[in-house]
């Protein structure tokens, strides 16, 4: 039984390669595919050495600079660079829309600027060709080119009624259909694979982790199913189409419909049901909040009249002069707890409303697996949405870490008595720079990746199943003739 | 008596179920095309009304914050500046989702407050808008193909083009009358969707409607000249149908996806990072610095300030603090050069190719006329720049001079909005997408002659 199923499977495999259309198109994509993978590999190089050595003048600036107050140094900030996976080079994802760098300052959340989308003239909005984009959009194409008349063709030319005369069942006949057809997929997909985990390697610089290869394994295994899942519906279109012609054009209609029009209009009916706030908005929701809990501009203020009577009387002093830190760091540190506090909860709602809007077009999947494998390809190249928060609240993080660091040298070092309007500013030791660590992105691991991705991975995990269900029990209302 | 020819070809057109499917479609996706490209440009209009208020609200409470401080009172308070869509923006999104339409700024530095961008949800950006120009430009194609792929194959197929060519020895008018009827058909129902985008966007029928009205309808004669000439070479319909299939995944999909990674990869741009080390440092630097440092090229600046007395022997004061902001956007200005140079060098490279592929063409062209491309944008940047100098420039005296608030008109600003100066051209566009139309028609017709003669 099996064997049946894999002569069925060999005669495609070596009837699709002999049609010379067929070959070419396979041998074009196979070239176009390793052009990506080329073009996509020096790109990441270019862009992230870009990065790294931005990162590391930045480093050297912070840790350069003379004795000074340790707020100037808050002032002066940080900046922080978005690194990217090693597997992004496979699939582009957000990148290309996610900002590259943000200033990190005492008392102000920034923006991550400067996208690479912020930079083009419209041209971006056709994609960008990455080996994920060949993969999910193109590889569908071929498969239903080649498979369109699996079934019909035997069909028309009568060598339908012959097969199943041989006492070889419908079920023997899809499954060998679409095996033969995945394995041209395979022809191509196999050596890229290899020339992938080749690349990744050397951008690893052989130091190979198992997360990453974890991750690998994860990618190489959900874009299979995929493959299979397109293949299986194209054998099953042209069992239960009428004529080679009318399979073809459902094919390419579908095609048209999930991977053209579908994810545009679910993410519109997302951002439409669930909208977000400008930045105006936004902004003033958060300075809202801050005036509710206090302003440490004003001495009337009653919450932090309270801090400094509370301080007063600890201290058993009359003046905030006599305290013996410095009282302005104090208050500082204070007001940047507050002021964080506020704007991350915020940044959290803001974030679980892009969420939402994201979630009509993974909830999508199950009616597209095109969206699903989208979702979870980019999950596991970290080129993702999820990835992208992480970076703003890593930064976020450093950032606090930064300004309450400085804060506390203030309180520290800092004398408490300011001195006259000529007289030299106070400083600190420049020794105290390097006590900052450097900014570093840590990228999550595979495990938490896959927690987040459960709805992408089950919609998948449904039309494999789905699929095989369907080439095993619908035979019986496809027509011979 | 000549109209009644196509009278028939009419009916047996509409007579076919997959007809009305493709017109269904246009329409369905054309009218939620203009729903959604409405709804975002309505929400952004709402932001910038919604920012006219924030604007006075915040000065009031700057002024009661800071108000006993000049200095501090500019340090904090932010002008508002807006790119206000006009009624095209809603018929091409573009870029304006993915470029801050609303740049408010404080009188700091510039070089860091205005690539700040807007908040964005970046799989939205990545998944693209849905608008009319997204159907006309990608959705069109499409139904022109399934329209005609098939017109002379399927009469071969059936046996009945044998039949034809025996009866008469005008065969090729019977392939050219249907195939005006699917033209008729096609440049109808765009006509008709441009119509109720007239009603329901509210655009002025004016140059710019006619340049884009001109401009699809080049566009959409190109994919008929595409379709005819896969036509001519009388092929199958699967055939056909693969073919230009595949031709409209490589001109609207491939092909430009794979321009825009070599254009990444030919014109990078570190220079935006640098720009921002250059503001930065260039600003920072200062403190650390003898005040002369500062002041001596800030006064080469703006000479005129010179007036105002500099306290030299104070350790800090707004007129140091606000000329050491300066220094950074004026040491930043090669590095803002090199951008602007770089983003010329990548419009120029765009503009070449584009006049080979008609669909990058006709994006660029819409976009462009919808003032919804990169080029506003810079334009509108500039106008920033120019807005943030004035400003600077009216309060410097009062703050050097540490004058009471009240005693500027901060209270009469209200927000600017930004109005194009020049109204962009369409010719180069019409141009390119009619020549290649030319020639594909040409060399259709050498096809059908050729085949005329066995």
């Amino acid at each position: 039984m099996p064997n049946r199923i894999s002569t069925i499977a060999k005669q495609t495999f070596k009837t699709a390669l002999n049609n010379r259309a067929t070959l070419a198109l396979t041998l074009l994509l196979g070239l176009s595919l390793g052009l990506a993978t080329y073009v996509g590999w020096q790109n990441f190089k270019t862009q992230n050495n870009q990065r790294l050595h931005y990162k590391e003048l930045v480093r050297a600036q912070w840790l350069a600079k003379p004795d000074k107050h340790p707020h100037r140094m808050a002032h002066y900030g940080y900046l922080a660079f978005r690194e990217k996976h090693e597997l992004s080079f496979f699939d582009f994802g957000i990148e290309s829309f996610a900002g590259v760098s943000i200033f990190l300052e005492a008392h102000k959340q920034n923006t991550v600027n400067f996208s690479e989308a912020g930079f083009s003239n419209g041209m971006l909005r056709f994609g960008e060709i990455s080996v994920a984009m060949v993969l999910q959009l193109l590889v569908p194409l071929l498969i239903f080119f080649l498979g369109y008349n699996s079934i019909s063709a035997e069909r028309e030319s009568g060598t339908l009624k012959i097969l199943l005369c041989q006492n070889v069942s419908w079920k023997q006949l899809l499954w060998g259909k679409t095996l033969g057809i995945i394995g041209v997929c395979l022809s191509i997909f196999i050596p890229l694979m290899l020339l992938t985990i080749l690349l990744w390697a050397s951008l690893s610089h052989w130091q190979i982790s198992g997360d990453a290869s974890l991750r690998l394994m994860v990618l190489i295994f959900s874009y299979a199913i995929y493959f299979f899942i397109v293949s299986a519906v194209t054998v099953l279109v042209s069992a239960f189409a009428r004529s080679s012609k009318s399979a073809l054009t459902t094919l390419l209609a579908c095609w048209i419909f999930f991977m053209v029009i579908m994810p545009r209009i679910t993410q519109a009916i997302g951002v439409k049901i669930y909208p977000s706030p400008s930045k105006i908005e936004f902004a003033d929701a958060i300075a809202t909040d801050i005036h509710k809990q206090g302003d440490s501009h004003n001495p009337d203020d009653p919450h932090y009249a309270a801090i400094k009577d509370s301080l007063l009387k600890t201290y058993g002093v009359t003046d905030v002069k006599k305290l013996p830190f410095n009282y302005g760091g104090y208050i500082m540190a204070e007001g940047e707890k507050i002021t964080s506090k506020i704007y991350s909860n915020h940044q959290k709602e803001l974030n679980k409303v892009f969420e939402k809007q994201n979630s009509i077009t993974t909830a999508a999947g199950f009616m597209n697996p095109y969206l699903s494998l989208k979702h979870i390809s980019m999950a596991i190249t970290a080129s993702d949405f999820d990835t992208f928060v992480d970076f703003q609240n890593q930064a976020e993080a450093y950032r606090y870490q930064l300004a309450q660091k400085m804060n506390k040298l203030q309180i520290d070092k800092i004398s408490n008595i300011a001195p006259g309007e000529e007289e030299k500013p106070l400083a600190i030791s420049k020794a105290h720079w390097a006590e900052q660590p450097d900014f570093n992105y840590h990228f999550g691991k595979l495990s938490s990746v896959l927690t987040n991705e459960l709805l992408a991975l089950s919609a998948l995990t449904c039309w494999l199943l789905a699929t095989v269900m369907l080439l095993q029990y619908t035979t019986r209302w496809i027509k011979t003739i | 008596m000549k109209k009644s020819i196509y009278n028939p070809e009419f009916k047996l057109f509409f007579r076919n179920s997959s007809s009305w499917i493709g017109i269904i479609v246009l329409l369905i996706t054309g009218f939620a095309g203009l729903y959604f490209g409405k709804t975002f440009i309505n929400n952004q209009q709402a932001v910038i009304e919604k920012a006219a208020m924030l604007q006075k609200k915040n000065t009031l409470s700057n002024i009661d914050h800071f108000g006993k401080d000049i200095g501090l009172l500019f340090y904090h308070n932010k002008f508002s500046f807006a790119n206000a869509p006009n009624a095209w923006a809603a018929f091409a999104n573009g870029q304006r989702d993915i470029n801050p339409y609303l740049i408010s700024v404080t009188m700091l530095g510039l070089e860091g407050q205005i690539y700040d961008t807007d908040i964005n949800n970046p799989v939205s950006l990545l998944l693209g808008n849905m608008d009319l120009s997204f159907v006309f430009i990608f959705l069109f194609p499409l139904v022109i193909i399934a329209f005609s792929y098939n017109l002379l194959s399927e009469q071969k197929e059936s046996g009945v083009w044998s039949l034809l060519r025996a009866q008469t020895n005008q065969s090729f008018q019977v392939i050219w009358q249907k195939f005006l009827v699917r033209v008729a058909v096609i440049f109808s129902v765009a006509l008709l969707l441009l119509f109720v985008a007239i009603l329901y966007l509210h655009l002025p029928v004016d140059f710019i409607f006619f340049s884009i009205t001109t401009l699809i309808i080049f566009y959409l004669a190109f994919w008929f000249a595409v379709s005819f000439f896969i036509i001519s070479l009388a092929k199958s319909s699967n055939f056909n149908a693969s073919a230009l299939v595949a031709v409209w995944v490589l001109i609207c999909i491939v092909i430009p996806a794979s321009l825009n990674l070599f254009l990444t990869r030919k014109y990078p741009m570190p220079e935006a990072l640098q720009n921002v080390i250059n503001q930065r440092e260039g600003n920072h630097e200062k403190w650390d610095m003898a005040k002369e440092v500062t002041m001596k090229p800030f006064f080469d600046h703006y000479p005129q300030l010179k007036q105002y007395p500099f306290p030299e022997e104070k350790t800090f004061s707004w007129f140091w603090y606000y000329a050491m902001q300066q220094m950074g956007d004026d040491q930043a200005i090669a590095s803002r050069r090199a951008i602007e140079n770089k983003l010329a060098a990548r419009q120029r490279f765009t503009n070449t190719l584009a006049f080979f592929f008609p669909t990058i063409q006709t994006q660029l062209g819409i976009n462009n006329m919808a003032g919804s491309d990169l080029n506003t944008h810079l334009d509108f940047q500039e106008a920033v720049r120019k807005y943030h100098e004035q400003i600077r420039l009216h309060f410097y005296p009062g703050i050097f001079l540490n004058k009471a608030v009240d005693s500027t008109d901060i209270k009469d600003y209200k927000l600017e909005k930004y109005s194009p100066q020049q109204i962009p051209s369409v010719w180069a566009n019409l141009l390119s997408i009619s020549i290649l139309t030319v020639i594909l028609i040409g060399t259709t017709v050498f096809n059908f002659k050729r085949q005329e003669q066995f």
